[in-house]
């Protein structure tokens, strides 16, 4: 069955995510931006020489599927000691701008044992607007700058951090996934020392072997057979995209096809294939065994087909801020709901305000869906994101803001067997002009229930308390006006 | 002489330290009143030491009634006061769920009901007073709730504490008696979910503390000894009248005593900064000692909610001498989080427990003697572990052997990971410090967990079975202040910060009674903009330069660049008024008993292994130390040096 006995199995287990955790707790402590520091909105991950991901330490789930093909991008370069590689060019190995990729290869006496990869949000990649989240790009080059697979010297490192905003910071984030990864190296030579290469070699194919024995145990306990489910995005212009996915479970096999789904559009709510598969992967975790060692092993047994063109596996310069961080919740969601669960908020409401003195962004939670056996939790972030809130009194303190209520908006969770859980209520008054920006889904179409329950209440977006914005928003607040977000319940179960 | 007294999950522990020796007294636990487990393991202790509760000049105790009470939500029924527009924080916490792909794995459900959430009319900000407080609204809606506590936290509070005396006042009058917590008073600083959660857990444990604590007292008085201290979750202790009133304090009281014990054992042998491992039946406590003081940390969650206070940085994973071995769908050996607790316990003893456990391996590896019964008289048979330990190797398809030391490796495995958390994921090398390992079964782990780590030193103490109750003895007694105060700029000055640890200083040892205590100032200090901070600890009138510079090097040590050009911000002040605790004095000691050797299984090896008591002696491992209450396991390459206090166990 395997090359190594099921102790020696679970004790390398444990030293390689050891290891992949200490690269992620070097990233985050070395790290300037609090992106990184503060939110984690970072990973870090092991590969063996053929690029198969072995390892990987996720804060949130929108990295799972990411660091593979980033990995894949430089693959058949030539590679040498000391080597690391950079990227973000979501065509080439990337998901969106803000997510940038450092690679270093590992080498035990001059030959390649594997590699060791990081990814980190930056603050900001050098876009029109501060933060590098524009709510109305076009094209690719409107969100920043493009980095395509690039051997990262000094040279190079210098010279992207000055196309950036707050080029210091940029320097030192950069820096700290150079040292993520020499701490990999370290690691991973450490193991080699004390179990001999061919050991390690076994454990790192081992721990893939296993990944994929756990993962089909569960797919197997699945009803066999095809299920479909169809969601729309909020496109601007009361436009609707609609997505639809056919899952078929075969045996130990699940197939993902989204055959079907909307062209890509021009707006940026496109994704790059990597983004779609993290969400793929993220709902098998959810729907088999949430504690699989998250590495290539564990999707083995899946298959996702997504059109080339279509919004979720588009082809450049189709803009793609928001695909990451909203059609990848709906890609879930469709997932999800194939299997019979109810849907949570589907959204993770992103609110960036600024002048020319600031700039804040900030995500908000809403509802869970129910589960079969439980109620959704309220007031939280539910699926690709799952990052902390801005305390009111730290965003009264820097920021020319005044929060006007901060509560869970009650009432909003779908009705049910069990429950969705309720969305949030952020109401803030601008203390100075300034500019308003929101990336929301689930204001048109509220997040659905399952098996009877009844569906999340949609989200809501008031200007001043009285006006209503559409899901995708920008525009101007005056000092003395009010911006009231009310985001979406999660959908019941079964029926009351 | 001073008695401390440990309330564990199976065992109270009594320590009584005259002059150099320790006497000590063990009593099951009694779960309904903990005060009658205490008071007999006390009057054991005393026998023993053949002393009259009258020779006793400190009684301290450490004990879990917060705990348990907290994480069984056995709480009185708790109102929160709170500005209006902001009753649900305690509810909405930080908004990131608990586990990132059990969907609804929530939170636990928040202390205070919706139904008893009171809006109080009134608005503060960074400046000052916004809106001012309506009276008349408040006691209204104040009229007709029916509560065991009330919790008040404001927006700004901690910096404008006006509102929020104002508003305990007014609670008082209309509902007198019942406990109010405020927040500013509680925990005193930034951030208003931390300190929310930490004044609701606050008011809802304090009913219940008090009852407790006022019966030991009534207890101890009636026996004819002190009143007692209580273990603070910070490593210090307090009356028992003072903790009573805040119920948040205690929630770690019993790993502190641990962690404190720890941190003193490790100065006293000369060993220098410590890694503290106290593995029981159940779960392992890892905690870190600096310079003889177990580190503390400035808030952390206990039981899933947030407590900002300070309080010893322990880190608990479920892996004990009863954790269960395990084979998972991919073909893996796991030992735990499973556990089969003290009943029915271990395979091996003998109660109906069937399946394979981290004590029953131990056993078989020769680890522990089936001809010797454990701490409180447990037997051990060696039958019914093979045939539980068989049985998991069958499914394996490995023999009983590599079974048993793959249990015991991986167990040790888990340990190591948790002892990584509290060190290497903090920017902390553990290799060049010593694992103190203590507790029924750390001692047997020990070499191998420090192996895993790459840590060449052990201690092993002789009281290793009592040793939190012996760090209640030899602790402080302090009362731990924190403000915070947000000074930047030009207004970030000695005279101001001076001013702010007078006040606290003189707070501190008005309710310790002690006019002259010790005083130990810290400052949580921040690059303007990051959201978090670095205690740094420094002078009482500080010099802002000089902090700076003690900033900028904490921070590139801690995280690698330190930014000279960055604006200062001085968020919170900590004062520590402190009565140094007692000094641990080496024993006197005989010559170890030997008694004989005994086949053990180091990996793929048998070797005979000396079996020693406690007691001065020098050995090469393969070795076993029988100490009171645990037993130690010296591997080949490891040398043990005996003395009447601990045992060093050092990598040859």
């Amino acid at each position: 069955m395997s090359d190594l006995d099921p102790i020696t199995l679970q004790v390398m287990l444990g030293a390689l995510r050891a290891a992949c955790d200490e690269m992620g707790a070097v990233l985050v402590r070395s790290a300037h931006s609090a992106n990184i520091k503060e939110r984690r909105d970072a990973s870090t991950a092991l590969f063996d020489a053929e690029g198969e991901m072995v390892i990987q330490a996720e804060h949130i789930p929108v990295h799972l599927g990411a660091m593979p093909s980033a990995v894949a991008a430089v693959l058949g370069e030539e590679h040498r000691p000391g080597d690391a590689w950079v990227l973000n060019d979501p065509y080439r190995g990337g998901t969106h701008l803000p997510d940038i990729t450092v690679i270093s290869p590992l080498f035990w006496e001059s030959e390649l044992v594997g590699f060791a990869a990081s990814r980190a949000h930056h603050a900001d990649v050098g876009a029109k607007e501060p933060g590098s989240m524009p709510a109305d790009s076009r094209t690719l080059d409107d969100e920043g700058v493009v980095i395509p697979p690039t051997r990262l010297t000094m040279d190079v490192l210098h010279d992207l951090a000055r196309r950036m905003r707050n080029p210091s910071q940029r320097e030192a984030d950069l820096r700290a996934q150079l040292a993520a990864g020499r701490t990999g190296a370290e690691r991973v030579e450490a193991l080699i020392e004390r179990f001999g290469l061919e050991t390690v070699r076994a454990g790192m194919r081992e721990t893939l072997d296993y990944a994929e024995r756990r993962t089909r145990a569960r797919i197997a306990e699945l009803e066999d057979g095809g299920r479909e489910a169809r969601d729309v995005l909020e496109a601007a212009g009361d436009l609707d995209l609609e997505l639809r996915l056919r899952a078929t479970v075969a045996g130990e096999e699940i197939a993902l096809d989204f055959t079907g789904s909307a062209a890509q559009h021009e707006g940026n709510l496109n994704c790059p294939l990597p983004v779609t598969l993290s969400a793929c992967y993220f709902a098998l975790r959810v729907l088999t065994d949430p504690d699989v060692p998250p590495c290539a092993g564990a999707y083995r047994p899946l298959t996702v087909t997504a059109p080339e063109g279509s919004i979720l596996n588009a082809r450049p310069p189709a803009a793609v801020a928001a695909g990451n961080v909203e059609t990848s919740s709906r890609v879930a969601d469709l997932v999800l709901a194939a299997f019979g669960r109810a849907l949570g908020q589907g959204t993770m409401n992103n609110v960036t305000l600024g002048n020319d003195d600031f700039t804040y962004y900030e995500t908000i939670g809403g509802g869970q869906g129910a589960c079969p056996d439980a109620d959704g939790p309220s007031a939280v972030h539910v699926a690709m994101s799952n990052t902390l809130n801005t305390p009111v009194e730290a965003l009264e303190l820097e920021f020319p803001l005044r929060a006007v209520e901060y509560a869970v908006r009650r009432g909003s969770g779908g009705a049910g067997r069990h429950r969705g859980g309720d969305g949030v209520v952020r109401e803030l008054e601008a203390r100075a002009d300034m500019r308003y920006s929101l990336l929301t889904e689930r204001r048109r179409h509220p997040p659905p229930g399952a098996d009877g329950g009844r569906p999340g209440a949609p989200g809501r977006n008031l200007l001043d308390g009285r006006m209503e914005l559409p899901a995708k928003a920008s525009g101007t607040l005056r000092a003395g006006e009010r911006l009231r977000i009310e985001t979406p319940g999660g959908g019941g179960h079964g029926k009351d | 002489m001073i008695l401390g007294v440990d309330v564990g999950g199976t065992f109270t522990d009594a320590a009584l330290l005259t002059g150099d020796r320790l006497v000590t007294g063990k009593s099951p636990t009694t779960p309904g009143d903990q005060s009658e487990g205490v008071m007999d393991a006390v009057t054991e202790a005393l026998e023993s030491a053949g002393a009259a509760a009258g020779d006793v000049r400190r009684f301290v105790h450490g004990m879990t009634v917060g705990t348990n009470a907290l994480l069984e939500g056995r709480v009185a029924r708790t109102a929160l006061l709170a500005t209006e527009g902001f009753t649900d924080l305690e509810e909405l916490g930080r908004q990131a769920r608990p586990e990132l792909y059990r969907l609804c794995a929530g939170h636990p459900p928040p202390l205070v009901p919706a139904e008893l959430r009171v809006a109080v009319p009134e608005r503060s900000g960074p400046d000052g007073v916004l809106r001012e407080l309506d009276e008349e609204a408040l006691r209204r809606a104040l009229a007709d709730i029916d509560v065991e506590a009330m919790a008040v936290c404001l927006l700004w509070g901690f910096l404008h504490p006006g509102h929020e005396r104002r508003v305990a006042e007014l609670a008082d009058e209309e509902l007198p008696g019942v406990h109010v917590s405020t927040s500013h008073e509680t925990a005193g600083v930034f951030r208003e979910y931390e300190r929310c959660a930490t004044t609701v857990v606050d008011a809802a444990l304090s009913p219940l503390l008090r009852g407790y604590l006022e019966r030991l007292t009534e207890r101890a008085r009636d026996a004819g000894l002190p009143e007692p201290e209580v273990m603070l979750s910070s490593g210090g202790t307090a009356a028992a009248a003072s903790a009573a009133r805040h119920g948040s304090w205690t929630v770690l009281s019993g790993p502190a005593g641990g962690a404190v014990g720890a941190a003193r054992m490790s100065a006293a042998t000369g060993a220098g900064d410590a890694v503290g491992l106290d593995m029981g039946g159940t779960s392992c406590d890892v905690s870190v000692a600096f310079g003889g003081l177990a580190a503390v940390g400035a808030g952390r969650q206990v039981g899933g909610r947030a407590l900002a206070l300070p309080m010893v940085d322990v880190h608990t994973v479920g892996a004990g001498g009863g954790s269960i071995a395990w084979r998972d769908a991919g073909g893996a050996l796991r030992v735990g989080p499973q556990s089969a607790g003290a009943e029915p316990g271990p395979a091996s003893y003998g109660r109906g427990g069937e399946l394979p456990t981290v004590t029953d391996a131990n056993l078989l590896l020769g680890y522990l003697d089936a001809e010797s019964p454990l701490a409180g008289g447990v037997e051990l048979d060696r039958g019914a572990a093979e045939r539980a330990v068989g049985d998991l190797g069958d499914e394996l398809g490995l023999a009983l052997d590599q079974t048993a030391s793959g249990i015991a490796r991986v167990a040790s495995a888990e340990m190591a990971q948790a002892v990584r958390v509290v060190t290497v994921e903090r920017g902390i090398d553990p290799r060049d410090m010593a694992l103190v390992a203590f507790g029924g079964a750390g001692p047997l782990h020990a070499a191998q967990i420090a192996d895993e780590l790459g840590m060449r030193r052990v201690v092993v103490p002789n009281a290793s079975g009592v040793l939190s109750a012996l760090g209640l003895v030899v602790s402080e007694r302090r009362r731990d202040l924190v403000e915070s105060v947000l000074l930047a700029g030009d207004r970030l000055t000695r005279e101001n910060v001076a001013a702010v640890v007078r006040r606290l200083g003189e707070r501190g040892r008005e309710e310790l009674g002690e006019a002259d205590a010790e005083l130990r100032a810290g400052y949580d200090l921040r690059y303007a903009g990051q959201a978090f901070e670095l205690t740094i600890p420094g002078e009482l009138e500080p010099d802002p330069g000089e902090l700076r510079r003690a900033f900028d090097r904490a921070h590139d040590d801690r995280y690698g660049y330190a930014d000279p050009e960055a604006a200062l911000e001085l968020v919170t002040v900590r004062v520590a008024v402190a009565l140094p605790g007692e000094d641990l004095r080496p024993a006197e000691a005989a010559a170890a008993e030997k008694r004989g050797t005994r086949r053990v299984r180091f990996g793929d090896e048998m070797r005979d292994a000396t079996v020693l008591g406690a007691g001065e002696a020098a050995v090469d491992g393969p070795a076993i130390f029988e100490l009171p209450g645990s037993t130690l396991v010296v591997p080949p390459g490891w040398r043990a040096q005996a003395s009447a206090d601990a045992v060093s166990v050092e990598l040859t």
